[in-house]
């Protein structure tokens, strides 16, 4: 099928001969998809127009402020060393990477599905455990064919390296790397061409680039987003997330095959440690400030006790712990040896902290008001900032890129301007309930389990055992977070 | 800036439970730094009761102690007949003169003078600490007192003094919120305040160390309370624009 292009993106085209002039600001290059940005949404939303026949037509410009090739990850990269910022892709976001191509350039050796998940209140200790054949009820036994694999752990350089080699096999993206944008106005009136509802970037190598789409993938302090003048809403959580790579003492209790993620609700904010190949694995808890700041300044041996400490001892142990400068390796080895601990239900201990991976961010929660404007659309985090609790935030970005994708796509056989809000509403329609639940659902499993004791500890205790009890309505929680 | 105050309104509803005395709440009910007030007793009254005071610690609330200080007062027995209200003029001579002495009794550095001036939180602390312990002397009466207090009769008045003494505390402390939360401050003051009294009452720590403790366990409680409907009022924001902006993003016109 040949690609139909638009007639003006054919004349926009053919006159303007100084296409690669250096700076002109009579005569910016004028480019159909500008996307400000080069972070996993963007990559995959790049990636996935050049993939599609109808849409590998549109040129396309990356800006991006870092050195995409150097923050690459190395073909050689050891296997006992693992990034501290990791993300866990829903299978719906590895489908969608199958289909632009981008998976089979992922590094999988580096990448770790796994098979279970454990999550446990902190004061109750209720329970529920997540793995398909669970979900699945007596009359409906898992057929070998499905597929066992909750999400897959993957370090977010490794996400991107993807992308960009996939992006680089399929050439004819303009990739202005290292370059930052100064400015973003709309562009002017003149007798040649009308570009007054255009916005014109203007970058740090010189260049101006006129957008028939600006994409916004500039992470929450998106500029494309302040010059679309669209607010966005929202809070901070007064936590902070603290990331650190671990060492256990062994693979995991379901062996190197079937890899278990944990996540405990504590009243400040649920610790979670996720698989990663070997014996290593990956922690975030979100913890308040004073906490994380008191955290990372402990020596590994009383970090990884704390991370012990923080999946086995009571609320209660943990505020002691806290109050402590330093020593609470001791003081915990002590306090184990007095409680029983069903250690089978619980993450192997802790050993070790990779060096120089210990670091924690401001948790926030933030939604645009629209994703679309004219000829702007939002996607990631510049149009949605999540609590972690769920590891949604990356496959959210993954899910609006192709979603965003789609829309062009559909915009260009259709004959529509792609950077008209008409042919964008479409987008807009697709993704923002969607996100909008999935940040409501986020949102609201943190207040409730930030509660510390009465009649909802109960409740949620109760819910949650219900939820382990009933297989479909499991099934069912599981798919939405799965993303199929 | 004009302090805000106490309206006549709010306390019109119980202006008319004595009729005598509406001429001592005039003077009472706005601040101002030009204008001094005029003492809220009549010179004789005056006399009498404090001098009375004087014999509560050994006759506690009763008449006798009225008679005891018109006796000291050089005025005859029958004189307490002044008092229509006998034994809660006493009472409320001494919840009056108190709150007009808060001013005085606690200095706070003016903001701007050495030294980190304290939070508005912070002063209310110490001003409701101030008054507390000014019913130190009389502290093992002040049960009479409260029983007095609560009689249906006097009932609304010891209110009104209770409304009028979270005021002044809102007041000396810095407080200049116009909204709701005006209200919502001096109701939850005035709820900690008479909490802590009758925990005080019945408080045997030296230096009263456990009323100070059960204070700031209660101001606490409030700040979280607060906290909570700050919160409330954020996240109710987010809902409902989220809530616009989904059917927005379905097409409806909104």
């Amino acid at each position: 099928m040949s690609p139909r292009l638009p007639l003006r993106v054919q004349w926009a085209r053919s006159s303007l001969p100084r296409r690669f002039a250096s700076s002109s600001a009579t005569s910016p290059e004028i480019y159909d998809v500008v996307c400000v940005g080069g972070g996993p949404a963007g990559l995959s939303l790049l990636t996935g127009l050049r993939a599609s026949a109808v849409t590998s037509n549109l040129k396309i410009a990356l800006i991006e402020g870092q050195d995409l090739q150097k923050n690459r990850l190395p073909q050689d990269a050891q296997l006992d060393r693992f990034s501290n910022r990791c993300s866990s892709l829903t299978p719906a976001s590895v489908k969608n990477l199958q289909e632009i191509g981008a998976w089979s350039h992922a590094n999988i050796a580096r990448i770790q599905p796994y098979q279970e998940m454990q999550v446990w209140d902190g004061v109750s200790d209720a329970r529920i455990s997540f793995d398909w054949d669970s979900a699945r009820s007596m009359l409906f036994p898992r057929k070998p064919t499905q597929p066992t694999t909750i999400a897959y752990m993957i370090e977010n350089v490794n996400t991107t390296t993807t992308l960009l080699d996939r992006l680089t096999e399929l050439g004819g993206v303009d990739i202005l790397s290292s370059t930052k944008v100064d400015t973003i106005e709309l562009g002017q009136n003149t007798e040649e061409l009308d570009l007054s509802s255009w916005p014109i970037l203007t970058l740090s190598n010189g260049r101006t680039l006129a957008a028939r789409l600006l994409v916004g993938a500039d992470g929450a302090n998106s500029p494309v987003r302040t010059f679309a003048g669209i607010p966005s809403r929202g809070f901070d959580y007064n936590r902070h997330g603290v990331v650190a790579t671990l060492r256990l003492e062994g693979p995991g209790r379901g062996g190197l095959d079937h890899k278990i993620a944990y996540q405990r609700f504590l009243p400040t904010g649920p610790i979670a440690m996720l698989p990663l190949p070997g014996n290593l694995s990956s922690l975030v808890w979100s913890t308040t400030p004073d906490r994380a700041t008191k955290l990372k300044s402990l020596s590994p041996p009383d970090f990884s006790a704390m991370i012990n400490a923080g999946f086995r001892l009571s609320p209660t142990d943990l505020d002691y712990l806290h109050t402590l400068p330093s020593g609470q390796a001791d003081e915990i080895a002590w306090r184990e040896k007095h409680m029983q601990v069903n250690e089978s239900s619980l993450p192997m201990k802790v050993i070790d902290i990779q060096p120089g991976t210990v670091a924690s961010f401001p948790l926030k929660m933030r939604h645009a008001d629209t994703y679309t404007g004219d000829r702007v659309a939002l996607v990631g985090d510049a149009a949605h900032t999540i609590h972690p609790l769920a590891g949604q935030g990356l496959n959210q970005g993954q899910g609006d890129a192709a979603a965003l994708a789609r829309t062009i796509k559909s915009a260009v056989e259709t004959g529509q301007d792609i950077g008209s809000l008409l042919a964008l509403e479409q987008y807009n329609s697709e993704r923002y309930a969607e996100n909008n639940a999935m940040l409501g659902v986020c949102d609201k499993l943190h207040r409730l389990y930030s509660i510390e004791s009465g009649p909802i500890v109960g409740l949620r205790s109760f819910g949650l055992r219900a939820v382990d009890s009933l297989s479909p309505l499991k099934s069912f929680f599981m798919g939405r977070a799965a993303g199929v | 800036m004009a302090p805000v105050r106490l309206s006549n309104s709010v306390l019109g509803s119980f202006r008319a439970a004595s009729r005598r005395s509406a001429l001592w709440r005039r003077a009472c009910l706005y601040h101002s730094y030009e204008y001094n007030q005029a003492p809220p007793f009549p010179p004789a009254e005056s006399a009498i009761l404090s001098a009375a005071l004087a014999h509560v610690p050994t006759h506690g609330f009763t008449s006798g102690a009225l008679t005891q200080g018109a006796r000291d007062a050089g005025y005859l027995d029958v004189s307490t007949s002044l008092l229509p209200r006998g034994v809660f003029d006493l009472i409320y001579y001494h919840l009056v003169t108190q709150r007009l002495a808060l001013k005085d009794s606690v200095q706070f550095l003016a903001e701007g003078e050495k030294g980190k001036s304290l939070s508005i939180e912070a002063k209310v602390r110490s001003l409701t600490l101030a008054r507390l312990c000014a019913n130190e002397p009389i502290i093992h009466r002040w049960q009479e007192a409260i029983a007095i207090m609560a009689q249906p009769t006097y009932a609304p008045d010891s209110i009104a003094e209770l409304a009028r003494l979270a005021d002044e505390i809102w007041f000396l402390a810095g407080d200049q919120s116009v909204d709701s939360s005006w209200y919502t401050k001096r109701a939850s003051l005035s709820a900690i305040y008479s909490a802590t009294e009758v925990f005080m009452t019945q408080d045997t720590s030296k230096g009263f160390i456990e009323t100070g403790k059960f204070l700031d366990a209660r101001l606490e409680d409030v700040m979280k309370i607060g906290g909570f409907f700050g919160a409330m009022g954020d996240w109710l924001d987010y809902t409902g624009h989220s809530a616009v902006n989904v059917l927005r993003s379905k097409g409806v016109r909104i």
